[in-house]
């Protein structure tokens, strides 16, 4: 057998952790490449054509990575339940060889048993290095997680437009480099010392949006079009409850689904698959929480987010709250969602400026 | 007390048995009549416009059925006998209806990795305010009365695999395949261009294990419809037609095992997609170039 040489699925600012995973199991890694129109638009060709888009999007990062001398991919499957996502990997596998590359594709299942074996065979790595590594990663994802938060607060309060955008930038570039796990805690509290740095102006009634909607679209700032930084610097508040941790506590806590089952009962008696009745559970929890607007993310024709989306359009009439509906495509333009933004903005300030009446 | 059943969609996965049903448990019961122009119309002004076209024609039948009936029947289901899934977006179907119809909903969750489908009968029958003999007598005729519908279907297939025609397999979904509107009248189509059709649900499997080629699908259809391919492949057939409603999440995944299957045996395959917009005229072009190649 050849030497292995992975990439995976690019997923937003979280490759960097997992870039992290693989590398310190002794492997190398090929970074899969930065999602831009162009790797969009590679992907898309060779996928099949009602398929859903991250999909795409993730084939087209493979693409550069696999030109790059990659031979072995790494792909999880059932994230979502009953929908497609489970069959990502044998689609992704079939369309890559039709198209000549000789891969070595990894797909399995989020069993903590699953990924053990599956890293055992490809890395020979021990059973404490294994561990070693996966506590890294944690410590980085969680790092990530929490920079990415402080930054929806700090962005529409910042004094200097594009401060936090600037800091956030140079922050993750430099933790991808970090490969010790003692350099670690020392970055860790140098970052966020710098992020609380940053100058603010004490606002305390900003408007407040929450996104709700499929996970890789809300996560992924490249796939939607930064979504998160557009409304910050417009001055508003963004919440989001959707990332990594979030649903890997779900997939562990199993009564997290039950809560939420029972919290939305008059709406949707069953799982739709996927994230569908996550995003339900978060539009009436921020309609509980007294938010300004709802955005709602989902790739095109994603099956969950498309059975939900009358109950979310019924749930916005009852309440008066403005919501948005965003389905991104490849053929969505990024001028078209910033008009419809600008709009939704406009909305949410006057709905924000009234209640106050 | 009358209830409704619309004619489209979960219909078609057991034609005739929820009508025969309801009717041996002594209610009247109200189909949605067959697919036309004004019920796709209705439906897609209503449907969220990134669902697939079935579930568009679902909602427009629903809402012919609306304020004529005194229940619509929109069951929930979620998985069949063999613990596989249905497609998931039958799971949110009777919430959406709810939402859509002011006539009340009747639902009934089935989905037997939860409990046995005679419990979830007993049930739907206790909600109708039948007693548990009733409703098993009533589901003991319809099974027996859907067996011998199956037992002609199989005749059916053994005569048409004789006949001389070029035999052309058509692989859809049932909603797809007898809904003759939604097709736009392909087997009609397909006959007047002097082929010999057969549906995939008309194909008999027997309880053998086949070695599914690499796949192992979750939902019943996919397994059914690999399975009855993998049966067909020992025929001699001329060729397939797969055809999938616009916007369907499953088929996009399906269609590449089955292309893969059919083009593997150098069998001719055609892949036409149908939803609200296609034309007669184009669907009729595509058809005599594929049997002209054929």
């Amino acid at each position: 057998m050849k030497k292995p040489v992975i990439t995976f699925a690019r997923w937003g600012n979280y490759t960097i952790a997992f870039k992290t995973l693989f590398e310190q199991l002794g492997l190398e890694v090929v970074p899969p490449e930065k999602t831009n129109s162009q790797t969009i638009a590679e992907g898309a060709k060779i996928a099949p054509e009602m398929y859903c888009f991250p999909m795409k999007v993730t084939l087209g990062n493979y693409l550069p990575a696999l030109k790059k001398g990659a031979n072995t991919i790494f792909m999880v499957q059932n994230v979502g339940g009953s929908c497609r996502q489970r069959y990502y990997g044998v689609i992704q596998e079939k369309v890559l060889k039709e198209a000549g590359h000789d891969i070595n594709f990894l797909d399995f299942r989020v069993a903590p048993k699953d990924i053990y074996s599956a890293i055992k065979k490809i890395s020979n790595a021990s059973f404490w290095q294994i561990i070693k590594a996966g506590r890294f990663f944690f410590k980085k994802l969680r790092l990530i997680e929490k920079i990415e938060k402080m930054a929806q607060d700090l962005r529409p309060r910042e004094i200097e437009k594009g401060a936090t955008d600037r800091l956030l930038t140079d922050i993750f570039t430099k933790l991808e480099e970090i490969k010790e796990e003692k350099e670690f805690p020392r970055f860790k509290k140098e970052s966020l010392k710098r992020l609380r740095g940053i100058e603010m102006e004490e606002k305390k009634d900003l408007p407040k949006v929450g996104l709700v909607g499929e996970i890789y679209t809300v996560c992924d700032p490249t796939i939607n079009f930064e979504v998160e930084s557009k409304l910050g610097r417009e001055g508003i508040e963004v919440h989001r409850e959707m990332d990594i941790t979030y649903h890997l506590k779900k997939l562990i806590f199993p009564w997290k689904d039950w809560i939420i089952q029972r919290k939305i009962n008059p709406y949707l008696k069953s799982t739709v698959g996927g994230h569908g009745r996550d995003a339900i559970y978060e539009m009436l929890h921020y309609i509980k929480e007294d938010f300004d607007g709802v955005i709602h993310l989902l790739p095109a024709f994603c099956m969950p987010e498309i059975s939900v989306r009358p109950i979310l359009e019924k749930i916005h009439l009852e309440s008066g709250i403005p919501f948005l509906s965003l389905s991104l495509d490849e053929q969505v333009a990024e001028a078209g969602i910033d008009t419809r933004l600008e709009a939704f903005i406009d909305v949410v300030r006057d709905y924000h400026k009234n209640k106050r009446l | 007390m009358t209830i409704g059943i619309p004619r489209a969609l979960i219909y078609w996965k057991q034609p005739y048995f929820w009508e025969s049903f309801f009717e041996n448990l002594g209610f009247k019961v109200l189909l949605s009549p067959s697919t036309n122009k004004e019920i796709v119309e209705m439906g897609v002004k209503v449907a969220d416009p990134e669902t697939c076209f079935s579930n568009k024609v679902y909602w427009g039948h629903l809402l012919w059925l609306d304020g004529k009936c005194d229940l619509i029947f929109v069951p929930r289901l979620k998985a069949n006998e063999e613990k596989l899934e249905y497609c998931p977006k039958f799971f949110g179907l009777p919430d959406l209806a709810k939402i859509l119809v002011k006539t009340p909903i009747l639902t009934e969750t089935f989905d037997s990795r939860r409990e046995k489908t005679e419990r979830t009968f007993e049930k739907l029958g206790g909600k109708l305010k039948k007693n548990r003999e009733e409703t098993k007598k009533a589901q003991e005729i319809t099974l027996l009365k859907e067996k011998e519908l199956k037992e002609k279907q199989k005749e059916e297939f053994f005569k048409k695999i004789q006949s001389k025609k070029q035999k052309i397999v058509l692989i859809s979904h049932p909603y797809n395949l007898f809904d003759d509107y939604v097709n736009l009248r392909m087997k009609e189509k397909l006959e007047k261009l002097g082929a010999e059709i057969i549906f995939i649900d008309q194909i008999p499997t027997s309880n053998i294990q086949y070695p599914i080629s690499n796949i192992q699908f979750h939902w019943e259809f996919g397994k059914e419809i690999m399975e009855k391919i993998q049966e067909i492949l020992k025929y001699d057939i001329d060729g397939a037609i797969e055809i999938s409603s616009f916007a369907c999440g499953c088929d996009a995944v399906i269609k590449e095992f089955v292309e893969k299957e059919f083009k593997g045996n150098k069998i001719p395959f055609l892949y036409l997609m149908i939803d609200e917009q296609t034309g007669e005229a184009g669907i009729q072009t595509r058809l005599e170039a594929f049997m002209d190649t054929i």
